[in-house]
């Protein structure tokens, strides 16, 4: 593992930003009266966040649709000055945009890319090479590495147009990482993508982090991601942080309980199983119930006993559901 | 400093080879340069052209023609070197693409102003060149005229440039700018004559509020031997101080930047 200077952290205090939008009613008529006079409004995008992040923790940042997830982690990068608080990342204050701190960390956007599109991403990594100036034998190592990892190894050379999706994402994840940088900020990096292709791009950030013990922050609306990479769990919404600690604390606290999940042998009515648990799904002879978290083992003895059960299992549900329990249904956990 | 260098070799290369990639459009290009001097040559033909007419506003006909000659290598050095970059600072501000250059340890104005070449009008360039040698090859030019007349224009060359950044950076604001570079393209069409073939209010005009005078008259006038001490001191502190004034005015500009959010 590469040393990173012990002040590899994120350090975030009442962090605050406000933005002055411009409004305008639909349709033409409002277009034009908008045009001559606009209606603006202040609104509150981040609302006194605060939290720390130890060197090489991952996080996985979560929260409902302009929650002010993106908005953070701009102004952790350095883009968006902060209206408000104190914002400190590896021991750089963002809004100044030092050259030593931007050589430390990066932003990958999953719906922006930085790559040339008509040249192959090659092309474009000589030029990070050289903004960054990536010594030669370290340029060679980190890109082996990447390619090894990433599996890039006949994509390199292609026009970045005629890439597919999931390998333009590897290649933004390369070109973003090719300088090594220590704190992470990753806004969706896995959208779009099929099931393998996230699950590559989950390997990759893994193995990152522990080669070069790399500060990770990763927004998702794939929980698979989140539940994958982070130990530690933030939850904002409406601008303010609602939950800080790990995963299973999370469930917990969004209240509800645990799935039980049943392959009978005979098939039975959703209405017999109702008296066992709420939320009861049958589908032919496997069916899906939800059940307290303190009554879990009595009410699993009291359904192996009644009915002719061939397997049972008890899961966590799943994050969307703590989602939108902790969310009062809203469409939750999209960036 | 070798690290910028560097850089632009490698932004040169970049752009040219992704250029490479669409030949089609090079024909285009080249109809483009060749439609542009034909336009220029025309009005000074037609001024010229008419019967009993040597000089106008005091330039003859050579002389007249080296601000022609100005004149393309200017559009020349706008098509090739200035607008590619400067109009894809709106669009970046738009897509929010402007992101990846401020992440960039690297100075970010240095950054939206070479990242791109339109070599396909470098045509520009050389007709532009050509008709200033031709031009001159009929006029007495001495050593320190071609000196004074190199520095006055590079002083006019950053005048320019230091236009087209300011108006692009109002994108940051305004998102939408292109018009603002049409309106330079109006005013900046009067630059294909000597300023003094203007009535006196407008010259005032052409030369204090839109320094077009220093763009190609004043250039020229160095080359012949014709310009007053006074403007050729004018061209480089106009120069320097719009430097100063468009680089705080980025700066602010970058501060307020708002990201388009993805």
């Amino acid at each position: 593992m590469t040393t990173l200077p012990p002040d590899a952290a994120v350090h975030v205090r009442d962090l605050r930003k406000s933005y002055t939008i411009h409004e305008k009613e639909p349709g033409f008529l409002g277009s034009l009266r908008a045009f001559v006079r606009r209606q603006s409004r202040e609104v509150e995008a981040v609302r006194g966040v605060s939290f720390d992040l130890a060197p090489g923790e991952v996080v996985g940042f979560l929260g409902p649709n302009g929650a002010g997830k993106t908005t953070t982690l701009k102004m952790l990068s350095g883009l968006l000055h902060p209206s408000g608080g104190e914002v400190r990342v590896a021991g750089f204050e963002p809004r100044r945009r030092q050259s030593e701190f931007l050589r430390r960390i990066t932003l990958v956007m999953g719906q922006k890319q930085q790559l040339i599109w008509d040249l192959p991403a090659l092309d474009s990594f000589l030029v990070n090479q050289a903004i960054y100036e990536i010594p030669d034998p370290q340029y060679r190592a980190t890109m082996h590495e990447f390619t090894e990892v990433l599996g890039l190894s006949g994509i390199l050379k292609k026009q970045v147009r005629k890439l597919s999706l999931g390998e333009r994402m590897k290649c933004e994840l390369a070109a973003a990482l090719l300088h090594r940088p220590q704190v992470l900020f990753l806004d969706e990096p896995t959208i779009g993508l099929d099931v393998n292709m996230q699950e590559s791009v989950r390997a990759f950030i893994r193995d990152y982090n522990e080669r070069y013990g790399a500060t990770v922050i990763l927004t998702s609306h794939y929980m698979a991601d989140v539940t994958a990479l982070a130990r530690r769990i933030l939850v904002i919404d409406r601008g303010q942080l609602v939950f800080d600690g790990d995963l299973a604390r999370l469930v917990e606290r969004a209240g509800g309980g645990k799935t039980v999940r049943l392959q009978l042998r005979r098939p039975v009515t959703a209405a017999a199983l109702a008296a066992y648990g709420e939320g009861v799904k049958v589908d032919g002879l496997s069916a899906e119930l939800t059940v307290p978290r303190a009554e879990v083992s009595s009410r699993a003895a009291r359904l192996l006993a009644d009915l002719d059960v061939a397997d049972l299992t008890v899961e966590d549900p799943p994050i969307e559901a703590v989602m939108a329990e902790l969310f009062g249904g809203k469409e939750a956990v999209r960036g | 400093m070798t690290r910028y260098l560097r850089l632009l070799r490698l932004f040169t290369g970049a752009t040219l080879s992704a250029q490479l990639e669409y030949r089609a459009n090079f024909l285009g290009a080249v109809l483009a340069s060749l439609g542009e001097v034909g336009v220029a040559l025309l009005g000074i033909g037609v001024l010229f052209g008419q019967p009993g007419t040597d000089t106008v506003g005091g330039w003859t006909f050579h002389q007249a023609l080296l601000v022609t000659g100005f004149f393309m290598l200017t559009e020349g050095v706008i098509s090739v070197f200035i607008q590619p970059n400067m109009s894809k600072i709106a669009e970046a501000v738009r897509t929010g693409s402007m992101d990846f250059t401020l992440l960039k340890p690297l100075d970010a104005q240095f950054g939206v102003s070479t990242r791109h070449l339109n070599v396909l009008r470098a045509g520009d360039l050389l007709i532009g060149l050509g008709l200033i040698a031709y031009a001159a090859s009929h006029l007495t030019v001495t050593l320190g005229g071609f000196a004074g007349a190199a520095v006055l224009y590079l002083s006019a060359v950053v005048i320019v440039y230091c236009i087209w950044l300011a108006l692009s950076t109002t994108a940051f604001w305004f998102v939408k700018t292109q018009n603002a570079s049409e309106l330079f393209n109006g005013v900046f069409g009067a630059a294909r004559f000597p300023v003094t073939a203007f009535p006196v209010p407008i010259r005032a005009l052409l030369t204090f509020v839109v320094p077009v005078a220093l763009i190609t008259t004043v250039p020229a006038q160095a080359l012949t031997g014709t310009l007053t001490p006074a403007l050729a001191l004018a061209s480089p502190l106009v120069a320097a101080a719009a430097f100063v004034l468009t680089r705080l005015f980025w700066l602010k500009a970058v501060a307020s930047y708002t990201s388009a959010s993805s």
